[in-house]
């Protein structure tokens, strides 16, 4: 069994698609018999951080998108 | 003299006159389109024959195609070719050589076959296209995998362009908020200048290669449209070795190029440029978004295993404390009977010869008393038949001087008193 902590890279060091495939990773990991529950949260925690950080890659908030079209509208 | 001699006009009207014949006229001609412009409703042009080898020019003729002819002209060609009547390409004219006093030597076009210039379109593009393959690089740009998603776009366009436009519109109006980052890298996109400029933009991308996921070369749409231009071998191949992947909205359907051929992507217009780029990225998003719910869908179901899981040893620790002292005593008793048939397995062969060698033992001590009881007898019997009893009992007589048995007549004197026992009794007498 697998008890050792997972060491992760910080999200902002990585690029989108490595992002996206190490969140491809963890989800077979979390379907797989190997997944430790002691370890559960942290990759949980990791999931989410890169969804979020993936997610704001793609999109823009509000406020960007504004001035972005205003600019172009300009 | 004065008489002799011609006014220049005379000449001229001389010259003309001269022209003015069957071979001249109306003749059908080919030649390469330059300098064509439209002035007052009349376009002008200059035909150019080139060296096909050295490229340098081997005739040149002034020409025109008056407003009579003109709009039908450039509207059927147009038609038919999907090219302008413009500079840099291929005619066939039916022309006719005009000398006027003032301007000079002119031909007057008065029909063209679009048919030539569809032929040698084709033939220069299948050259194009040839030239791409023998090199190994026509495909280069179209191998190349396009990031997804692909959100950094460098555009090659003309700044004022109605597609160009159309494109950041539909970009960054999309109803999925997807984080566009665009550049405009400005070009001519269109006449003779086009390929160098584009290819300038493209150098000038390439500088900064690793800012842009891909490249957008469009064109600003409107009715004008020489596609002439992008049939060039030179940027052809410049965008087939580009390093990112180049996408081409300059056309419409029916208006193939080369570099059509070569880009990456192909797409119709400016608009569906922006349409594809947006639906690459909504995929993107689709994948985070499905990758989300599995992840929570797999969490649930784990957490959900895990306490059914503890659920289940809950229910069983009540009882599993008694079934495992249950099952310890049921094992000693087990353990307990194997022993004893272990023991008396082993013990009883032992007894069994013990009691043998305890009877075996009785046995013979039994007859070793017997054998030295009758050898008892025997010596008794010897004993007894040897005994002085038994000689006297035969008749046999013992006599005794003073108590001692006498063995020699001789040494009895005479009266002495002598003592014979017999088996019965005693004699006594006296010697003579």
């Amino acid at each position: 069994m697998n008890t050792e902590k997972p060491v992760f890279v910080p999200v902002k060091e990585l690029s989108y698609t490595q992002a996206v495939n190490e969140l491809e990773a963890i989800l077979r990991l979390m379907q797989s018999d190997e997944c430790d529950i002691d370890n559960l949260t942290a990759y949980t925690r990791r999931a989410t951080e890169l969804l979020r950080e993936c997610r704001g890659r793609l999109t823009a908030t509000d406020e960007e998108l504004r001035a972005i079209l205003a600019d172009i509208e300009k | 003299m004065d008489a002799a001699a011609l006014t220049l006009l005379q000449l001229n009207q001389r010259i003309a006159g001269l022209l003015n014949v069957a071979a001249t006229q109306n003749v059908w001609v080919v030649a390469e389109l330059s300098d064509v412009g439209v002035r007052g409703g009349h376009c002008y042009m200059e035909l150019l024959q080139k060296d096909p080898e050295r490229g340098t020019t081997v005739a040149r003729a002034r020409a025109a195609i008056w407003a009579s002819n003109w709009s039908r002209i450039s509207a059927g060609f147009k038609a038919a070719t999907g090219q302008e009547f413009a500079t840099g390409i291929k005619v066939m004219v039916c022309a006719s050589a005009a000398y006027h006093p003032v301007y000079g030597l002119s031909l007057v076009i008065s029909n063209v076959n679009p048919e030539y210039t569809i032929g040698d379109l084709v033939r220069r593009r299948r050259e194009i296209l040839v030239r791409l393959q023998s090199e190994g690089i026509l495909e280069l740009n179209r191998r190349l995998a396009m990031p997804e998603p692909a959100l950094r776009v460098a555009v090659i366009s003309s700044a004022g362009a109605a597609g160009y436009g159309d494109f950041l519109n539909q970009l960054y109006h999309n109803s999925q908020r997807l984080r566009f980052t665009t550049c405009l890298f400005p070009a001519v996109m269109q006449g003779e200048r086009t390929a160098v400029s584009v290819m300038d933009a493209l150098d000038t991308i390439e500088t900064e290669a690793d800012r842009w996921d891909c490249v957008v070369i469009i064109r600003g749409g409107g009715a004008t449209s020489d596609l002439i231009a992008f049939d060039d071998y030179a940027l052809a191949a410049h965008v087939a070795r580009f390093p990112l992947p180049v996408v081409v909205g300059i056309g419409h359907e029916r208006d193939v190029t080369v570099l059509d051929y070569v880009a990456n992507l192909r797409v119709k217009t400016p608009t569906a440029a922006a349409e594809w780029l947006i639906s690459q990225g909504g995929r993107a998003l689709e994948r985070l978004r499905r990758i989300g719910g599995e992840l929570l869908q797999s969490l649930t179901d784990r957490i959900a295993g895990h306490r059914t899981q503890l659920a289940c040893c809950e229910g069983l620790l009540p009882t599993a404390s008694g079934a495992c002292v249950e099952r310890s005593a049921s094992q000693l008793r087990n353990r307990v009977e194997a022993l004893a048939a272990i023991c008396s397995q082993r013990i009883l062969p032992q007894t069994v010869r013990l009691d043998h060698l305890a009877d075996s033992l009785g046995n013979r001590a039994m007859s070793a008393i017997e054998r030295s009881r009758i050898k008892l007898d025997g010596k008794e019997a010897l004993v007894a038949a040897l005994s002085p009893e038994a000689t006297l009992r035969r008749g046999y007589s013992v006599t005794r001087v003073g108590g001692m048995a006498v063995r020699d007549a001789a040494s009895v004197p005479s009266g002495t008193r002598i003592e014979t026992q017999l088996a019965s009794g005693t004699m006594i007498s006296v010697t003579e």
